[in-house]
């Protein structure tokens, strides 16, 4: 938030710096490509500082030369000098550099060591022989930081998601690093544990420790950090304030990289010339700030019904589903408990037709994943009845509803499991009966459109690769019904829209699209429908719109709206009702221009 | 996840005793179930480790693993009876020092893998290492290693499952009723599996190494596991039920 003017006493210097991992060196013929290739930065004492990036850029790879694990841990080629508090990484130990810098992983799960919160929290302390006169204090006053005082005695196994993203922070924290490095710390949380997560982060700054996150969420990193870095192909493109950043949202989009929405009206606004280039404003407020000045008071009416509601080639028109049509999928009175005794979920009724596009939104825990689970019949409901194109989940076998209800996993790594990527797009037409050479020669189709590498390992493939495989695997059964658990989760804005555009076209051919996201603005942008679900209900189901706007529900669920439906709502009560209902952004753009030139 | 090793929490006689002093009531147990050779000592014995299992509250811990194993017991008996013909034939093929042998062995199985699972439910594995580091001067590395490869059991039985809904989601017959074909189609699975557990193990290696695994001394553990009037007397018990094993 803060624009640093002054440069502050540097704590990690990069000098330079290039790595190319062992394992890219040893196959393949040609040249192997960094990871890193020639970056030069400096992070300065007491910052926030985000990294962002399309996948593949070289992030985790910069984290991982940030805390001494390149070169202690990966081994490669590295070039360059890298200081962390005047000493070269090179020349001290990794258990030194870790005195300095904690690290938080990607994957927390590896990083716990213990069973129980305060074991966990002893480890470090044990390891580097903090005196035990001050373990107790140390751990107290830690503890009270992140916010989880409340937790010490508790099993690790036990807590969400984004207490034990908490829990993996209090650790290293107690060890008084002076910089934490955190790799996505926030990309299996729904948006409100994000943002605990990084209230958390902005208490610890506060306290004098610096904080370096990769992050994908921009509209987080652009509300906490000082600064951002962007990565592309192992290059650093872009170093500055949020605000010179996101200037460049044209560039940024071209690599990969979203960026918040109220950023991309002001662009917009800049470059037809209303507004001056190069500061675009970055929440809610200051863009309806903006709006009402930049609009004249005498023009604020409604002009006739133009094209501003219709805004991008994203936003959902009805679809041509038939009148009186039969849902394909249908749920009536659906309750399900799971045997131990842990969350269940209550009179879930939901009908889907076919050609319809429908988002389940919610909380961790809501109960969205076993509401897909209940779709594609891995569950069966312990009353009521599920039914997927007539077919009571109860009385058929999973795996024969699989030809008609297709799912993406969030991981696709546990949906492969074939030598070549043709294989594996074929093996789901083959488990349904088809025969062998027709189902390579319909596979071959599908993986020609996505430009895949039909002959290499899926599990070769980059994260995005992967989960474009797997999609590809959906796609070519054809099925009636199409269940995405976190689509977006893990993929890049570029990733993310070859996959929203192919399931949005899958809909217009008439299948069902069913999807539980986090990452609203994905929801607003295709999902006709919404489900709010919280605490194993759904709270209200309607237009994705409605619902949105929808202000006492959004507290209940715990959902923060999109920004544009933020911006068009305050919009709509200080500048012109008219905004109310705009989705898009180009919506909200050609609105205000209309007004302005009226003006 | 209700998993069969998680820590059962407690306040008995038994939560409280050392670590080490737990280890040594499981070896005991096991010991004595090998060199006893009667009924009333097996019986004994799985009786004590079922008394125990109750007084700590984990006993559900112990019929869990019961269902397990009481199967592979039946096919151990089946088995033992089909190698071992001398005697009086009894029923079938079955002779009475076969039904003898058979029923010993399946009695020793349970009797060996019954105690362990008890002491773990009683016992926080981080207790555990460093317990084993303070009184019984094993190397902090191994018993690190030990208490690591516990921890990764629920896991990967996890990620296991995962794949299995993923795979059964698609169309493989996971649900299927025929254990054989269930295996066979888990088989090529263990691959995946293999490589993400592989990647894991290499995180957590880092990770430790970044909280300063390698600073670790004997002395370094906050917490204190000295033997108490307590343990000793239950050592003495221990010693006292190898004897009884060896007696009969």
């Amino acid at each position: 938030m803060a624009e640093s003017t002054n440069t502050p006493q540097p704590i990690i210097e990069l000098k330079d710096v290039s790595f190319t991992y062992a394992s890219a060196a040893s196959d393949g013929t040609e040249a192997p490509k960094p990871a890193l290739s020639h970056i030069t930065a400096t992070i300065g004492t007491g910052e926030f500082v985000g990294i962002i990036g399309p996948s593949g850029a070289g992030k985790s790879t910069l984290a991982s030369v940030m805390s001494g694990a390149i070169p202690h841990h990966f081994k490669g080629t590295l070039f360059g000098a890298t200081l962390v508090d005047g000493k070269d990484t090179c020349d001290i130990t990794l258990t030194d550099i870790s005195q300095i810098v904690g690290s938080v992983l990607q994957d927390i799960d590896t990083q716990m060591v213990a069973s129980v919160v305060e074991d966990e929290m002893l480890f470090g302390l044990e390891n580097f022989g903090v005196p035990h006169t001050e373990i107790e204090g140390r751990i107290e006053e830690t503890l009270a930081t992140v916010g989880i005082t409340d937790l010490r005695d508790r099993e690790i196994a036990t807590l969400s998601g984004g207490q034990k993203q908490k829990v993996a922070i209090a650790a290293i924290l107690a060890l008084h690093p002076r910089v934490l490095v955190l790799d996505e710390p926030t990309a299996a949380l729904d948006p409100a544990s994000s943002t605990l997560v990084f209230d958390t982060l902005e208490e610890v700054r506060r306290q004098g420790v610096t904080v370096v996150v990769i992050e994908q969420k921009v509209a987080l990193l652009s509300k906490y950090c000082d600064r951002i870095l962007v990565m592309d192909q192992g290059k650093l493109l872009l170093d500055g304030t949020p605000r010179e950043v996101f200037a460049h949202a044209e560039k940024l989009r071209s690599i990969g990289v979203d960026s918040p929405r109220v950023a991309r009206v002001y662009n917009s606004l800049a470059k037809d010339g209303l507004l001056p280039q190069g500061k675009p404003c970055l929440t809610v407020e200051e863009a309806a700030a903006i709006e009402e000045r930049l609009i004249p008071e005498a023009s604020r009416t409604a002009p006739a019904e133009g094209s501003f509601r219709q805004g991008s080639k994203h936003v959902v028109a009805a679809r041509p589903y038939a009148e009186g049509a039969e849902p394909v999928v249908k749920l009536r009175d659906v309750c399900f408990q799971y045997p131990n005794g842990g969350a269940t979920v209550k009179d879930l009724e939901m009908s889907v037709y076919p050609g319809e596009m429908v988002a389940v939104v919610g909380q961790n825990g809501a109960g969205k994943t076993t509401l897909t689970k209940l779709l594609n019949g891995l569950l069966k409901p312990s009353s009521g009845e599920v039914r997927i194109s007539g077919l009571s989940t109860k009385e058929v076998p999973t795996s024969r509803i699989a030809a008609h209800c297709a799912t993406l996993f969030q991981n696709p790594d546990y949906q492969l499991c074939k030598d070549t990527v043709l294989d594996e797009v074929a093996f789901g037409l083959e488990l349904q009966g088809i025969d062998e050479e027709e189902a390579k020669r319909r596979a071959l189709r599908v993986i020609e459109r996505f430009g895949l590498p039909e002959k290499e390992s899926p599990f070769s493939l980059s994260r995005g690769q992967r989960q474009v495989v797997a999609l590809a695997s959906v796609v070519v059964m054809e099925p009636d019904v199409v269940l995405l658990d976190e689509p977006t989760s893990g993929l890049d804005y570029r990733e993310c829209m070859t996959v929203m555009d192919t399931v949005s076209e899958m809909a217009n051919r008439g299948c069902a699209v069913i999807m539980v996201c986090h990452d609203m603005e994905v929801v607003s942008d295709f999902a006709e429908r919404l489900v709010v679900m919280a605490n194993g209900r759904i709270l209200d189901r309607g237009a994705t719109l409605d619902m949105f706007s929808d202000t006492s529900l959004m507290k209940e669920a715990f959902i923060e709206a999109p920004q544009i439906v933020q911006l068009s709502q305050v919009l709509s009560r200080t500048v012109s009702p008219a905004f109310a209902g705009v989705s898009q952004v180009s919506g909200i753009v050609d609105l205000t221009e209309e007004m302005v030139q009226r003006g | 996840m209700v998993n069969v090793i998680d820590y059962v929490p407690g306040k008995t006689l038994l939560h409280r005793l050392n670590p080490v002093t737990k280890l040594a009531i499981a070896a005991a147990i096991i010991v004595a179930t090998f060199l006893s050779d009667s009924y009333v000592m097996l019986l004994g014995l799985l009786v004590l480790t079922f008394a125990l299992g109750f007084y700590a509250k984990s006993q559900g811990k112990l019929f869990s693993l019961m269902k397990l194993l009481v199967p592979i017991a039946i096919v151990m008996l089946l088995l033992q009876t089909a190698f071992v013909r001398t005697g009086e034939p009894v029923f079938l093929w079955m002779t009475s020092t076969g039904l003898i042998t058979g029923s010993k062995a399946c009695l020793r199985l349970l009797g060996v893998a019954l105690p362990l699972i008890l002491m773990l439910s009683v016992t926080k594995l981080n207790d555990l290492a460093n317990a084993c580091v303070e009184v019984l001067h094993i190397p902090y590395r191994y018993a690190f290693t030990f208490t690591t490869a516990l921890r990764f059991v629920p896991v990967f039985s996890q990620e296991m499952n995962a794949i299995m809904e993923a795979q059964c989601a698609r169309g493989v017959e996971y649900d299927t009723k025929n254990p054989i074909k269930k295996l066979q189609l888990m088989l090529p699975l263990c691959v995946p599996l293999l490589v993400t557990s592989v990647g894991k193990t290499d995180a957590t290696a880092l990770a430790a190494e970044q909280r300063g695994f390698y600073l670790r001394t004997r002395e370094s553990s906050f917490k204190r596991y000295p033997m108490a009037a307590d343990d000793k007397c239950v050592l003495a018990l221990c010693v006292l039920l190898i004897a009884l094993g060896v007696l009969f």
